[in-house]
C-alpha cells in the first residue's frame, strides 16, 4: 500500500483534536471528514489527498472513544496512521470499522520518513519502505486478533 | 502463582480463548448514551439483529442535553435528533432509558453507581472511555468505541486481548485531606508515570491512601486512569464499597450473599505479579493545577510554569509539545500558578460532579461571592445529586454567591451542548481533559480539584487552599 505522509511532529494527538466535540452530533462521514484534524491543524482538509499517510509520535489517539476521529480520517482519505504508540480505543476502532490500518513503528521510520515522502506499506512482510529516500523500516507486526480482524475486514467479518 | 483482582474477573469472563491469544470475554452491564450509539443500533437493523441482553443494558443521555430548564425545547436541532434517535432505539429494542426528565437521567459514570448497576467482580463497558470509573468498585470497567458497542448489543461479548496488570500503590496520609483530595491524588500519579504511563494496562490502585479514600472520592481516582492510557482501573472492594451499594434502586436481591463471595475472591493474592508497579507518597503532596495541554502537563499550585527544558527532561517530542501548550495556554514559564487568572470555573463531569464534590467545594464559599471577572458554573453529575444537594440547601450556597446551579449532564467537558468556552477564555474545571478546545474552540482549560476551582471563583486566580479554612 503506497501514499504521501503528513507528518505531525509531536506525541498525544488525542481525539478531541482529530475531530472535536461539536462535530459529534454529524452523521454525515463526507461532512465529519471536512472537519477532520481541525483542532490541529485547519489546513488539513485542503491538504489531505486520497490514501495520504499520517506520521506522528507516541499516544497517538489518546482520549475519548469517539469512533468518529478514525471516520474523520478515514473519509478524509487517509489509509494509514504510522505512530510510535497508539492509544488503544483509537487504535481497535481503527480496525474494528476497517477505516484505517494503525501502523507501530521504531524511532528509525520515526526519525527517517519526512512530511511529503511516498511510502510502502507491507504487513505482509512487516516493512515500510521509503520510496523517496530508499530506506526500509520494520514496523511491529500486528497481534493475532488484529492482524484477523483487518485481514477480514472488520470486527462483524471476523470469525474465529 | 497468585493472581491479581484483574486476572480473576477476566477469568471468571473468558467465553473461550488461549492464555496467550485473544478472548472472547462476557460483558455484565453495558451502558449506552446518545452519541455513541446510533451507528451501533442501525448496524443491527441492517444485518436483523436483536439487542442480546436488553435486560442488562441501560441507556441514558447525558453528553449533549441542555443543562438549563428541562421544560423548554432544545433549541440545538441536530442535539435533539440523536436525543430522540436514543429514545427510538430503546424503545425499539426494549432497552430500559433513562431519558432528560428521568429522575434517574445524568451522567453515565454517576448513575451506574449511584443506581446500584455497577457491582464489585463485573465487566462493565459504555461507548466512553471514562467507564473506568466503575473500577472504583472493583469491576472491570473500561470504554469502547461504537463497532464494539454494537458488537455487546448484539452478543454480550467482546474480543479483547488481555491486559498487563500495573500496580499503583498510594501511600501515607494527606495532612489535610479537605484540600488536597483524591482529584490531586490522581493528578498527581498521572504526572509522574506520563499519559502513555499506563498503556496496555489494568491499572489495580492499592494502599492506604486509596484505603482511606471514600468511594466518591475512588470514583474520581478511577475516572482518570484513561488520562494515563490505561485501559481500566480499579481499587479492591472492602466494607465501604458493600456499604456505598447496599439497598440501591437496582441492587440485586440475594446481595448479602453476594457480599459474601466477593468479600472471598475479589482480591488480589499475596503472591500475584504485576507487570508494573509504581508507588505514590502522599503525605506531602499539593493541591495540583494543570498548565498544558494534557493532564500530565501538571504541576502544584505553588509551583510556576514550567520551562519546555525542565518538563521534557531531554525529550525532543515532550519539548515541543511544551513549547506548543505554552502557546496555546498563553502562559509564560516563571509565572506563579497562584497569579493566573480564569475567567470561568465548571464545577462538573464524571470526574467530580458527584454529592461529596458539591459539598466540598460549597464550604469554600462561606458567604463570599464570586468574582466579578468570573463566570462559574455547577453542574451536578445527576438528576439525584442535584436533588440531594438541593435537600441540603447547597443549590443556595452556590446560587447566592452567583455561580449557575444547572441541570445534569456531561455540559462544558467536552463541549457538546451550548456550555462552551470562548475562544481565550481561561476555565478553572473540575473535568478530566485539558485538550485543545476540548471545552470549545480556543478555550483553555486548567484542571482542579472541585474545592480549588470554587476557590478560584471567589478569588478570580488559582489559590493553595491549604491555607484556607475548609471546617
Amino acid at each position: 500500500m503506497k501514499g504521501n505522509i503528513i507528518k505531525y511532529e509531536r506525541d498525544n494527538i488525542d481525539t478531541d483534536v482529530i475531530i472535536p466535540g461539536q462535530y459529534l452530533k454529524v452523521h454525515d462521514y463526507a461532512e465529519l471528514a471536512t472537519h477532520a484534524m481541525e483542532g490541529l491543524d485547519p489546513d488539513f482538509h485542503s491538504k489531505v489527498k486520497e490514501g495520504d499517510f499520517i506520521l506522528s509520535g507516541k499516544n497517538f489517539g489518546c482520549g475519548s472513544s469517539r469512533e468518529h476521529a478514525p471516520i474523520a480520517l478515514s473519509h478524509s482519505g487517509v489509509k494509514a496512521v504510522l505512530a510510535l504508540s497508539f492509544a488503544r480505543i483509537f487504535y481497535r476502532n481503527s480496525v474494528d470499522g476497517a477505516f484505517l490500518l494503525p501502523i507501530e513503528i521504531e524511532e528509525d521510520a520515526y526519525n527517517g520518513i519526512s512530511e511529503g515522502d511516498e511510502i510502502d506499506i507491507d504487513i505482509g512482510t512487516n516493512e515500510i519502505k521509503n520510496l523517496t529516500k530508499n530506506q526500509t523500516y520494520k514496523m511491529k507486526p500486528f497481534s493475532e486478533i488484529i492482524g484477523k480482524i483487518i485481514e477480514a475486514g472488520g470486527l462483524f467479518n471476523y470469525k474465529p | 502463582m497468585g493472581k491479581t483482582l484483574f486476572e480473576k474477573i477476566w477469568d471468571a469472563h473468558v467465553v473461550v480463548g488461549k492464555e496467550s491469544g485473544p478472548s472472547l470475554i462476557y460483558i455484565d452491564r453495558h451502558l449506552v448514551h446518545e452519541v455513541t450509539s446510533p451507528q451501533a443500533f442501525d448496524g443491527l437493523r441492517m444485518n436483523n439483529r436483536k439487542v442480546r441482553r436488553p435486560d442488562l443494558t441501560i441507556a441514558t443521555m447525558d453528553h449533549n442535553v441542555p443543562t438549563t430548564d428541562r421544560g423548554l425545547p432544545i433549541l440545538d436541532q441536530t442535539s435533539s435528533i440523536q436525543i430522540q434517535t436514543l429514545e427510538k432505539n430503546c424503545q425499539d429494542f426494549g432497552i430500559k432509558l433513562f431519558d432528560i426528565n428521568s429522575p434517574n437521567q445524568g451522567i453515565v459514570h454517576v448513575i451506574g453507581p449511584q443506581l446500584g448497576i455497577t457491582l464489585p467482580g463485573s465487566t462493565i463497558v459504555c461507548g466512553d472511555s471514562h467507564t473506568s470509573t466503575h473500577g472504583a468498585f472493583g469491576a472491570l470497567a473500561f470504554g469502547i468505541g461504537t463497532s464494539e458497542v454494537e458488537h455487546v448489543l448484539a452478543s454480550q461479548t467482546l474480543w479483547l486481548e488481555k491486559p498487563k496488570p500495573f500496580e499503583i500503590r498510594v501511600e501515607g496520609k494527606r495532612k489535610n485531606p479537605h484540600a488536597v483530595t483524591a482529584k490531586d491524588i490522581v493528578l498527581s500519579i498521572i504526572k509522574n508515570i506520563g499519559t502513555g504511563g499506563g498503556t496496555g494496562t489494568v491499572i489495580e490502585y492499592r494502599g492506604e491512601g486509596i484505603e482511606d479514600l471514600s468511594m466518591e472520592q475512588r470514583m474520581t481516582v478511577c475516572n482518570m486512569s484513561i488520562e494515563a492510557g490505561a485501559r481500566a482501573g480499579l481499587i479492591a472492594p472492602d466494607e465501604k464499597t458493600y456499604e456505598y451499594l447496599r439497598g440501591r434502586q437496582y441492587t440485586p436481591k440475594n446481595y448479602e450473599s453476594l457480599v459474601e463471595y466477593w468479600q472471598d475472591n475479589l482480591k488480589s493474592d499475596d503472591d500475584a505479579k504485576f507487570e508494573k508497579q509504581f508507588t505514590l507518597h502522599i503525605d506531602d503532596i499539593a493541591p495540583q493545577v494543570s498548565w498544558g495541554t494534557n493532564p500530565g502537563m501538571t504541576c502544584d499550585v505553588t509551583e510556576t510554569v514550567p520551562t519546555p527544558d525542565e518538563f521534557s527532561k531531554g525529550d525532543s517530542n515532550q519539548k515541543k509539545g511544551a513549547e506548543k501548550a505554552l502557546d496555546y495556554m498563553d502562559l509564560k514559564p516563571g509565572t506563579p500558578i497562584e497569579e493566573i487568572k480564569i475567567d470561568r470555573v465548571f464545577i462538573g463531569s464524571c470526574t467530580n460532579a458527584r454529592l461529596e464534590d458539591l459539598i466540598e467545594a460549597s464550604k469554600i464559599i462561606k458567604r463570599q461571592k464570586v468574582s466579578p471577572e468570573v463566570r462559574a458554573m455547577v453542574v451536578p453529575g445527576s438528576q439525584m445529586v442535584k436533588k440531594q444537594a438541593e435537600e441540603m440547601g447547597l443549590d443556595k450556597i452556590f446560587i447566592n454567591a452567583n455561580f449557575e446551579w444547572r441541570e445534569a449532564g456531561c455540559s462544558m467537558c467536552l463541549g457538546m451542548n451550548p456550555d462552551i468556552l470562548s475562544p481565550g477564555e481561561r476555565c478553572a474545571s473540575t473535568s478530566n481533559r485539558n485538550f485543545e478546545g476540548r471545552q470549545g474552540t480556543g478555550g483553555r482549560t486548567h484542571l482542579v480539584s472541585p474545592v480549588m476551582a470554587a476557590a478560584a471563583a471567589i478569588n478570580g486566580h488559582f489559590v493553595d487552599v491549604r491555607t484556607m479554612d475548609l471546617s
